[in-house]
């Protein structure tokens, strides 16, 4: 055995930085989107949404502490217990939940409102990890891989029955993790091009798609050994791609609710109607466009208040801060998140135990995804989905779950010392 | 492959995809802000310049007399723009500025308001609120005439916005009855109804979004202004709608009651005088105008629909007030349902007189089961014909419909009829069983009651609302003098004995329904009192509901009828117009003119030749008494002799000091006057130097 340092000493302070930073300009920016000059509040006034995030990062410190103080054998013995809680709690938030705009998940506690589907994320994390870090798990063995698959799409479905389609895509995330893991890179190559190929139909004439795919294919069939057998690959492929180039429109117009379809229009062409379902997108463009490189300043903005710029301090507080602080804050946003995934993946990949690296490879794929599909939906390259952006955004359920999520692993991280190595 | 460099290979592209995503987020936010940053820019600028509504000032609420019941008063707000004014203007006058802010709002120093303009102006800030207090229009004038500010609009950069407030002076009078319009243009009351009229024409002008969620006007010479809303003068008496709503107060908290209204209307005109509707507050602990019961609040009405019964049946039958009948021991059954009256043991024997005026149910739903029960719709007819069956067309918003079935209806029962007539199976507001009674007083025509009666721009009348007519005769002139005699003698002999008053007469019915709660009559009451004063030449008409009286008083002759004399005891006591005059007796004093007394004979004779009195002298001294004679003055001998105190009671000041001190007497005297005492009695020896008294009044 090594000599164990003190856990102070071990605990990643470079993460914990990050996470410092990331929180209180988060809570800065929140501010700047409630502040109103004709009627200034204080930043700790518990009216303003500015005072209650102040509330919850306290919290949060509190749940820090205490997630250091638990052993950290816990996390993994107790994996499935708290996934099965957390499972009873998605069930029961169908029930006795509350609806708020549309989607059936919120408990209402007095005047607390707690978002059971934000808390499904780190015990799915701790579950998937600890399921596939069981000895002799192989991810390329079918019978091995569709029980983590399980884990993971049982939260996801109960969510979609919530009606909280964007939180549930997040589950998309623990691909990171199966990947890393050695998941076909066929199978992620195959799904990514269906994705591609889906957005392709939208923005290109069908007919023309079509065209393209069987000119491809014939070109592949021709430059290529003329087998039988490749011929016939290639050409099922081809009509393959077909069909899901004609199973858009079915899927557009039929599974998808029509805000979810407006969302996707307006990805498309914002423009066609800016102030109908392009609203939030062209309204957040104009605050960051016309932020500029060094930003109009703090609390300076004209469109991240109230009536532009709706949900400024949720899931729009990027523009907030595109807005105030220009490219040059945004690029600092960026550059944080960039370096926290990264450094976690560099943390998972350190950890001795495998249910340490996979839960690591969990983080960092949740917190990724949440960053890519959050700012990219306020820069309009993705579709809005509602989903917060971590450390900053306001909420207590979100900034409560993604703290216990990172610190669980910078937890693990402290006592990865004190394990031998398993394989 | 190696199982090493696949994971190696595998995090690599991890980390290569983590890069891309960032890479393609920095590369779009370059062209958000600086390709398309313009655009961007451009457009931020389109959406941050808008026109806006201004709002037009309010219009004014009147009394009668002209007493401002709702008004709007100009406040302003003080921002300003640093950036405007002159260099050297701005270095100079900025400690006087700041130091006369800081003094006029006494809430920052001076070098705090110097800070912030300063910064602001450093920042390029176009537009700062220098303090969030608002001020009037005197001192918006004062604010104008400061250093920095006073150098204009373009030169100044002071900027005042106007937001109007609306003021009640008399607060709570009234408080429903004037009501309210709030920001969706939603309300009530007359603020409501009368929304078109004082709301105005709204300006527009051009605003620019800057920091902070707030719009800068823009003064660019395109705005339109605003046009100020009409006042509204309504009819309301700011003196009857105080005592109104007092008493119907008091009564609300002595009866521990749920709600109460009172409505005291002009009989020729009807303008209402006074209307005050009292709720009890959500948390029981007082009373507020809440909802408006006289207007809107449908309800059973209870006895005091008993007219129109009566009305209907000495129209259609040849009753006399006379007839009798038996009401036996106070229950009778229609069909399977019991009818009672509320005498325990039933009145017996009554003359429709006493039934009326005693408020027998049995006997005037059996008159009337009697005379229309082959043919209901005939009743409904009468009704109608009394103006009952529509709404009155009142000038405020939500008046309640009335509610009265069609024997066509299927829930038009074999009990429907006897019900109605006694003020059940059929809701009416407090205001439609006014007008019904203000009819009558008003010899038979029914009118339309107004609270508004003009509306007004400054002085010139836009439009003014007349007294109209519903229906010119609601009965016969016989019936009516019949109906009259009967609402009197309620109060002669009747239920409402103990308002009866001999100064006045009141004539009215009290009224007493049993609420309905989930369809079932419960133990709670509606109790009302409708009628009008005074009787022989009514003047006001009046109507008091209150409902669910808790207590051992619960009926309307006890809770409600009280509340309508004391009104009516209070509108009587100021209002001269209504006194009948007095008997002008003569009051002679006995034996002695009040001016003319004692005195000197010619004065005296002067005075009386004067004033045209006849006078006969029976005696042609200096000195004389008055005395009277048939409808003559009498002159007798007061002697005056020498050293003799004289006898100068009645005589003025002046003559008594001139005979007293001829004596050589010296005087005192206390009071005004004439002489009432003396302290020497007439006819003793008179002491040269002595003093006497003499006490005038």
């Amino acid at each position: 055995m090594r000599q164990e340092k003190g856990l102070i000493q071990n605990i990643d302070w470079l993460v914990v930085m990050v996470y410092l930073l990331l929180v209180i300009s988060g809570w800065m920016n929140i501010y700047a989107a409630v502040f109103d000059e004709e009627n200034v509040t204080g930043i700790f006034d518990l009216l303003q949404n500015s005072g209650k995030q102040f509330l919850w990062i306290i919290t949060s410190i509190i749940i820090i502490v205490a997630i250091f103080t638990i052993d950290f054998r816990f996390y993994e013995s107790f994996a499935y217990v708290i996934y099965g809680a957390i499972i009873f709690l998605l069930v029961l938030v169908l029930v006795a939940g509350k609806e708020v705009a549309g989607s059936r998940s919120w408990f209402e506690l007095g005047s607390f409102r707690i978002q059971p589907s934000e808390f499904a994320k780190f015990a799915t994390a701790l579950a998937v990890s600890a399921y596939m870090s069981r000895p002799g798990f192989k991810i390329s063995k079918i019978g091995r891989f569709l029980p983590a698959a399980f884990i993971v799409l049982l939260p996801a479905a109960l969510i979609i029955l919530q009606g909280d389609t964007g939180t549930a895509l997040i589950y998309s995330a623990f691909i990171l993790v199966f990947y890393r893991e050695g998941f076909s890179q066929v199978v992620i190559l195959i799904g990514l091009l269906a994705v591609a190929l889906f957005i392709m139909t939208l923005l290109v004439d069908k007919l023309a798609l079509i065209v393209v795919i069987a000119m491809l294919a014939l070109a592949i069939i021709i430059v290529g050994k003329k087998t039988l057998k490749r011929i016939a690959i290639i050409a099922a492929a081809a009509i393959l791609m077909g069909g899901v180039v004609f199973s858009v429109d079915y899927f557009v117009t039929e599974v998808l609710k029509p805000h979810q379809q407006n969302r996707i229009k307006a990805l498309i062409n914002p423009d066609a109607d800016p102030s109908g379902y392009g609203w939030n997108v062209t309204q957040s463009k104009i605050a960051i466009g016309s932020g500029g490189f060094w930003g109009k300043g703090y609390l300076e903005g004209t469109q991240t208040k109230f009536d532009f710029v709706p949900e400024q301090s949720t899931d729009f507080i990027f523009c907030t801060l595109g807005e105030e602080r220009g490219w040059i804050g945004s690029f600092f946003l960026i550059a944080m998140f960039v370096f926290l995934s990264i450094r976690i993946v560099m943390i998972a990949e350190r950890q001795k135990s495998r249910f340490a690296r996979n839960y690591g490879y969990c983080v960092a794929g949740i917190i990724f995804f949440h960053f890519m599909v959050n700012i990219g939906m306020t820069i309009g390259l993705f579709p809005v989905i509602g989903i917060p952006l971590p450390f900053f955004s306001y909420g207590g359920s979100s900034l409560w779950a993604f703290t216990i999520l990172l610190f669980i692993l910078l937890k693990l991280d402290a006592h990865r010392m004190q394990l031998l190595v398993r394989f | 492959m190696n199982i090493r460099r696949s994971i190696i290979l595998r995090v690599r592209i991890a980390f290569l995809i983590i890069c891309l995503v960032a890479v393609s987020v920095v590369v779009r936010m370059v062209h958000l802000q600086y390709v398309e940053g313009d655009k961007w820019n451009a457009k931020a600028d389109n959406i941050g310049l808008k026109y806006k509504k201004v709002k037009a000032t309010r219009g004014n609420i009147y009394s009668d007399n002209g007493s401002l019941l709702a008004t709007s008063l100009p406040l302003y707000r003080v921002a300003f723009d640093p950036t405007v004014s002159d260099e050297t203007i701005f270095n100079t006058k900025l400690d006087s500025l700041s130091h006369l802010l800081s003094t006029f709002f006494r809430d920052r120093s001076a070098t705090y308001y110097k800070r912030r303009i300063k910064d602001a102006r450093s920042a390029n800030k176009q537009y700062i609120i220098l303090n969030r207090k608002l001020i009037d229009y005197q001192e918006k004038k004062q604010m104008a005439k400061w250093p920095i500010f006073r150098e204009g609009r373009n030169k100044g950069g002071a900027i005042f916005e106007k937001l109007d407030r609306r003021i009640r002076p008399f607060s709570y009078l009234g408080y429903r009855t004037i009501g309210y319009v709030n920001a969706n243009e939603d309300g009530a009351g007359l603020e409501y109804s009368f929304n078109d009229y004082l709301s105005g024409q709204d300006g527009k002008a051009l605003y620019r979004k800057i920091a902070g969620g707030r719009w800068r006007p823009v003064y660019d010479g395109t705005e339109i202004k605003s046009v100020k809303g009409y006042d509204i003068e309504t009819t309301i008496n700011v003196n009857l709608q105080d005592v109104t709503e007092s008493a119907l107060l008091k009564a609300l908290e002595d009866h521990d009651a749920e709600y109460g209204c009172a409505v005291v209307m002009e009989v020729k005109t009807g303008e209402i005088k006074a209307i005050s509707n009292l709720t009890r507050n959500e948390n029981g602990s007082d009373y507020r105008e809440i909802y408006n019961y006289a207007v809107q609040g449908l309800h059973d009405p209870g006895s005091t629909i008993k007219l129109a019964s009566i009305i209907a049946l000495l129209e259609d039958t040849n009753l006399k007030l006379s007839d009798s009948l038996d009401t036996g021991d106070g229950q009778y059954k229609f069909y399977n349902k019991t009818m009672r009256d509320h005498k325990p043991g039933g009145f017996g024997w009554l003359t429709v007189q006493e039934s009326f005026e005693l408020s027998s149910n049995i006997a005037i739903s059996r008159m009337v089961d009697n005379a229309f029960g082959d043919n209901p719709q005939r009743f409904i007819d009468y009704l109608n014909t009394m103006g009952l069956t529509q709404p009155l067309g009142f000038q405020m918003v939500g008046e309640g419909v009335p509610r009265i079935k069609s024997p066509d209806n299927t829930s038009w029962s074999g009990i429907t009829l006897p019900w109605m007539s006694i003020g059940y199976e059929l809701e009416l507001t407090p205001l439609q069983i006014l007008a019904l009674y203000n009819a009558v007083a008003n010899d038979g025509t029914m009118i339309r009651p107004v609270i508004v009666k003009h509306v007004k721009q400054a002085d010139k009348t836009i439009k003014t609302f007349e007294t109209e007519v519903i229906r010119k005769k609601i009965c016969d002139k016989e019936t009516l003098s019949k109906v009259r005699k009967l609402l009197e003698g309620v109060v002669e002999n009747g239920t409402a004995m103990n308002i009866r008053d001999s100064y006045y007469k009141i004539a009215g019915k009290t009224g007493t329904a049993q609420n309905i709660k989930n369809g079932r009559y419960t133990k709670n009451y509606y109790t009302s009192f409708a009628g009008y004063f005074p009787a022989e030449n009514p003047k006001y008409s009046c109507i008091v509901v209150i409902d669910e009286p808790k207590g051992f008083r619960q009926y309307g002759s006890n809770v409600a009828a009280p509340v309508f004399k004391e009104i009516a005891d209070k509108i009587y006591a100021q209002d001269i117009e209504i006194h009948t005059p007095m008997p002008e007796v003569a009051y002679a004093h006995q034996g002695i003119f009040p001016v003319i007394q004692a005195g000197h004979r010619d004065d005296l004779l002067l005075i009386s030749d004067v004033l045209g009195i006849n006078h006969l002298a029976k005696t042609n001294e200096d000195w004389v008494r008055a005395q009277r004679k048939d409808n003559a003055v009498l002159w007798t001998t007061n002697e005056i002799a020498p050293e003799v105190v004289p006898d100068v009671e009645g005589m003025t000041l002046r003559d008594a000091i001139y005979l007293l001190e001829n004596q050589g007497l010296r005087v005192f005297y206390d009071g005004k006057g004439r002489v009432i005492e003396q302290s020497q009695q007439p006819g003793l020896k008179a002491l040269k130097g002595s003093n006497i008294y003499l006490k005038l009044g």
